[in-house]
């Protein structure tokens, strides 16, 4: 047997695994496609306006009309074209999402890092607000919040950063209890490392797994947070490229017409199915890094 | 121990493979192993050599993704009639959850993990009476509450459900027994047709074992009684009878305070009281060969020694055969009759204790005893270079030989043969070519 | 004793949490300029611009932050929550007139995603790899992703567009006056399901349950996936360990093996995850009133957050987080009771 360094026979016993299962490759294929969407959107459908976030609509009638040669998708509730609004929502999604949750990573590491380090006051005073974000239903909190600063996407953005971080902060501390106990640290700590360098290179990369799997489930979590504030209205304005913002235009066309029921089928199914398979993309995703990097799951 | 043995369980050539992710793990590479009634088996080797395959494929609980893919177990329970075999491996799961814990039981090596966290000791060790010796413990509640009702006056209307508790008491007993006449009566059927292999006796045997399988204890009226919420309670006799077997299973075990023990969890109690539970659990139904795999390697050295005392004990008023693994060789001298050296799936070497260490043959076995530290030690521990191989791609031939001082040519291609080199001292290895002519 | 020390240690700890909340409840209003949060002093809406500064200064909504905050805690405590514009009265007057609404759908959704969910995970564990197994994993994670407003919008479009069953909103106009008009009506509990009971008045109780149908669906159906997969994994972890070895080497059943040995370990951790489904069941319930138009909590919440009724969505987050907060000191107590580690360490 060919000799190999036991890091990478590791890693690429983890990268079969992870391709081995169908289910990540799904979850991985979805992400890369819809990722090709957000860069491409500017070719895929160039923009008509100066801002490229707003949907172009042809006229203000009311009624959706189906897909066409003109509109392949069919057209929103005043004439918005689906399409386009599909496709540059994409954009914003990744745009939303990556920006939420690298701010949350960030927030969440500082104090996590903080918090299980030193332990003690720092330690109690920083768990003590999680608990605080902890003991009020997300949605709801977050509904208040943007309430109170002022709608619109900018204010969700905000919103989600100020109120997503709890969750790392825990996972990590509660990561960085378990290391900090480990042999490992204890001779790191013995043979005289300092505070910082133990901290930097034993026990944040062995706490990180967590945190970034969590993170990847979190996207997913992120979208349909904002997609949920932005259907009730709380986010963009009419005509932003926006899933949740396109759903809620509409939501008014499920009763079809007299003689034929689905008439408006399009108009609601489309733009739904399209967030689920985003956030399916990014659960699957997590999901089977998780699996893959479980100590537990690993030798089954 | 002159007299001639007679077996009480013999495999012949089992290979246990597990199938996992990375490949086939061939952990057991053809094991042939025999217990005697009366005696104390070991079975000895390095970790991971299959010693504890060995004994879960005996009791048919290898866990997926293993798997015993051929070979053959039979067991001899009938005292008397030897040809009367329970082939392991034919027989229904059904059948071996009435084997396991009743006839054959086994203990662990980390009695941390092996009681479960949320069930009290009474319940644990209960589940056995109440698994295999139901019947019993009905009757015993019965002649109980037989001698509270006389005692009472005759127009009392406690008496009256005294009598109501007494009936549906019996009649789940009736149905008890039964069903323990239809699988009496079909296990009877299948000795009897044990060893024929011809396709009409094959598919008798099945639709036999499928019988076996669906007969379940039937008692209509205990049965809905013990749904109906009130009515229900007419079994709480039952669990005083069941705690009393329990309390005095424990206190036959030396354990101090049994009747507070028994309400207690596993992990209020200290490791070498939780190993008394385990074996507790074991011991309930009075097994004919109990399994004892490393029972004290996880315990602290004072412990150690009273559990293998409490083993030594139990082996001579209670249990008539004990397989015992450890990869502890002065307790095989200690304990063990007989033993069976192990390694990496294959055996080795089986012959008596006081052979075994007089004489070891299996250029394995001399390694194993070299290892051992003497009182008197001066010169050097020695060692086996090398370590235990990889079971998903083990070496040709003997799988001992990139380890073995002697290695011979032959070694790489041919696994080597089983060989009586003495009478009752049996040896796998290339050196011992022949019958007796070393 | 024990279990006592900790039920009072679990008490001072929630009333911190519950101040916390107070002070993060506050900390948002304040973001308000004064003429808005005026809404939560008032007990009436005639409020003319007028009147508003004559208001703020009678309030002190330009004092420093911590005395507002003391006189709106002795507010609270007062039972003093401000006028609600949506509601078209006092904040607590309609919030009686909503809880009902919710609570009845929570009453019939909570217990069916638990089930479902333990029941779902527990058949893929025992089942691993087979077909049951894949399924209810991929339904799992399909539940995890569906947005809750577009699962709503399709199970409408189905039933209510397509098929003319199942229509919107808590009650038909009849029962509507039945309910609110008919004096011989008793709203004993005010859950309109029960009360038809009570009442015996079966074609309220059926118009009522009938229409409860499609948003317990969509509840039970976003909600229980996260129970499920933790009961699966939970449960696979109960199967691997030794204590199931053990109860096999002494002859148990599959059915003794699985639920007495392995479901009462792997219930623990599920547990604990209730709490955070109760919190996801919250967010999904204002998803959900609003799809469905029932006039619960959720919706009010809702409503308000749109109209800007700052006294409304203050108080149903304060209402909510305590609600929040004490479910899962429950959560905690049932799992210290079940758990006995935890009940004597």
């Amino acid at each position: 047997m060919k000799t190999m360094h036991p890091r990478l026979r590791e890693l690429a016993f983890t990268l079969r695994r992870f391709l081995k299962n169908p289910l990540s490759v799904i979850g991985l294929s979805l992400v890369v496609i819809f990722g090709l969407i957000a860069l491409l959107a500017p070719v895929l459908e160039p923009p008509k306006y100066a801002d490229p976030y707003k949907i172009p609509h042809t006229g203000f009638h009311i009624e959706p009309s189906p897909p066409s040669a003109a509109h392949p998708l069919g057209t929103m509730q005043q004439q918005y074209d689906m399409l386009y609004g599909l496709v540059w929502g994409t954009r914003s999604a990744f745009r939303i999402g990556v920006l939420v949750v690298a701010a949350n990573l960030f927030i969440g590491i500082i104090l996590g890092v903080l918090a299980g380090y030193f332990g003690g006051l720092v330690d109690e005073v920083i768990m003590r607000i999680t608990d605080i974000f902890f003991a009020i239903p997300f949605l709801v909190m977050a509904m208040a919040l943007v309430v109170a600063i002022g709608r619109g996407l900018k204010a969700v953005v905000v919103v989600l950063i100020i109120l997503g971080w709890p969750s790392y902060t825990r996972v990590l501390r509660s990561d960085i209890l378990v290391t900090r106990g480990k042999d490992f640290i204890l001779a790191a700590r013995a043979s005289g490392a300092s505070h910082l360098r133990i901290m930097f290179t034993h026990i944040v990369p062995n706490a990180l797994y967590s945190v970034l799997i969590l993170a990847s489930l979190n996207i997913g979590t992120t979208i349909l947070t904002a997609a949920a504030l932005s259907f009730l209205g709380l986010g963009s304005e009419t005509g932003t490229a926006d899933w949740g913002q396109i759903i809620s235009l509409c939501r008014s066309w499920i009763v079809g017409t007299p003689g034929n029921r689905f008439a408006y089928w399009y108009t609601v199914f489309i733009p739904g199915f399209v967030i689920s398979l985003f956030v399916l993309g990014w659960n699957l995703m997590g999901d089977a890094v998780r699996d893959v990097f479980d100590p537990r799951m690993r030798r089954r | 121990m002159s007299t001639a043995l007679q077996t009480l369980v013999e495999t012949s050539d089992l290979h246990t493979n597990f199938y996992t992710f990375e490949g086939v793990v061939r952990a057991l590479n053809g094991v042939s192993i025999v217990v005697n009634r009366g005696e104390t088996y070991g079975l000895v080797g390095e970790s991971g050599c299959g010693k504890s395959v060995t004994v879960r494929s005996l009791m048919r609980i290898v866990q997926p993704p293993g798997r015993i893919d051929s070979g053959r177990i039979v067991l001899f329970l009938n005292e008397r009639d030897r040809s009367r075999g329970i082939e392991i491996l034919q027989r229904t799961e059904t059948y071996m959850q009435s084997i396991r814990g009743s006839d054959i039981s086994m203990i662990f090596q980390e009695p941390g993990a092996a009681l479960n966290p949320v069930l009290s000791v009474l319940d644990q060790v209960g589940e056995s009476y109440r698994l295999h010796r139901m019947e019993q413990m009905i009757t015993e509640t019965l002649a109980g509450l037989e001698g509270e009702r006389t005692a009472m006056h005759r127009n009392s209307p406690r008496r009256a459900v005294r009598r109501l508790q007494a009936a549906l008491l019996k009649a789940e007993r009736r149905g008890l027994q039964r069903w323990a006449a239809l699988v009496g009566r079909i296990d009877n059927e299948l000795y009897l047709l044990e060893d024929r292999q011809d396709v009409e006796a094959l598919a008798r045997k099945e639709s036999l074992n499928r019988g076996r399988d669906r007969a379940r204890p039937r008692s209509g009226l205990a049965s809905i009684a013990r749904r109906v919420p009130l009515l229900r309670r007419y079994r709480r006799p039952i669990n005083a009878t069941i705690r009393r077997h329990v309390v005095e299973l424990l206190r036959s075990l030396g354990i101090p305070n049994p009747e507070n023990v028994v309400r207690r969890y596993p992990h209020e109690l200290s490791g070498g009281m939780q190993q008394r539970i385990v074996i507790a659990i074991a011991l309930a139904c009075h097994p004919t060969l109990l399994i004892a795999d490393e029972p004290t390697s996880n315990l602290d050295v004072t412990i150690q020694a009273q559990i293998v005392e409490l083993i030594k004990d139990l082996k001579r008023t209670t249990i008539s055969s004990v397989l015992f693994i450890t990869h502890d060789l002065g307790l095989v001298a200690e304990v063990c009759d007989r033993v069976t050296v192990m390694y990496a799936g294959d055996v080795s070497e089986t012959a008596t204790v006081r052979e075994l260490f007089r004489g070891p043959l299996h250029p394995y076995t001399a390694g194993l005893l070299a290892s051992v530290p003497k009182v008197d030690q001066r010169e050097e521990l020695s060692m086996i270079p090398g370590a235990v191989p990889n079971l998903i791609r083990p070496p040709e031939g003997c799988r001992f030989h990139p380890r073995c001082p002697k290695r011979m040519e032959i070694c790489e291609i041919q696994k080597p043969p089983t060989v009586e080199h003495s009478r009752g001292h049996w040896v796998a290895c290339h050196l011992y070519p022949g019958r007796g002519n070393a | 004793m024990s279990l006592l020390a900790y039920i009072v240690r679990r008490l001072l700890l929630m009333v911190l949490v519950l101040i916390g909340v107070s002070l993060l409840v506050f900390t948002m209003m304040m973001l308000l300029p004064p003429g808005q949060r005026v809404a939560i002093y008032v007990t009436n809406d005639r409020v003319s611009p007028a009147m508003m500064d004559a208001l703020i200064a009678k309030y002190g909504l330009n004092d420093p932050a911590p005395l507002q905050y003391f006189r709106w805690l002795r507010n609270l405590l007062h039972g003093e929550f401000g006028y609600s514009i949506t509601a078209s009265s006092p904040v607590l007057k309609g919030f009686a007139r909503f809880l009902p609404v919710t609570l009845e759908l929570v009453l019939y959704a909570a217990p069916l995603i638990i089930l479902t969910g333990i029941f779902l995970g527990t058949l893929g564990a025992v089942r691993k790899d087979t077909a049951m197994d894949h399924v209810t994993r991929v339904l799992a994670i399909v539940g995890f992703s569906l947005p809750t407003f577009w699962l709503g919008l399709l199970l409408m479009m189905i039933f209510y567009g397509f098929l003319g069953i199942f229509p919107p909103g808590a009650l038909s106009t009849d029962v509507r006056n039945i309910v609110f008009s008919d004096p011989t009506w008793h709203p004993y509990t005010h859950l309109v399901t029960i009360d038809a009971i009570l009442n015996w008045r079966w074609q309220v109780f059926w118009d009522a349950f009938y229409r409860m149908i499609l948003p317990t669906l969509n509840l039970v159906v976003i909600n229980s996936a996260l129970i499920m997969r933790l009961m699966r994994s939970s449960m696979l972890e109960a199967l691997g360990q030794d204590y199931m070895m053990t109860a096999r080497a002494k002859g148990a059943d599959r059915k003794t093996l699985f639920r007495r040995h392995a479901r009462r370990n792997a219930m623990l951790p599920v547990i604990t995850i209730s709490g955070i489904t109760f919190a996801e069941l919250m967010g999904s319930m204002v998803i959900t009133e609003t799809i469905f138009d029932r006039k619960g909590i959720g919706w009010w919440m809702a409503q308000a957050a749109l109209q800007l009724d700052v006294a409304a969505i203050m108080f149903d987050v304060l209402f909510l987080g305590t609600i929040y907060v004490v479910v899962n000191l429950v959560v905690d107590l049932i799992y210290a009771y079940v758990d006995p580690r935890v009940r004597l360490s």
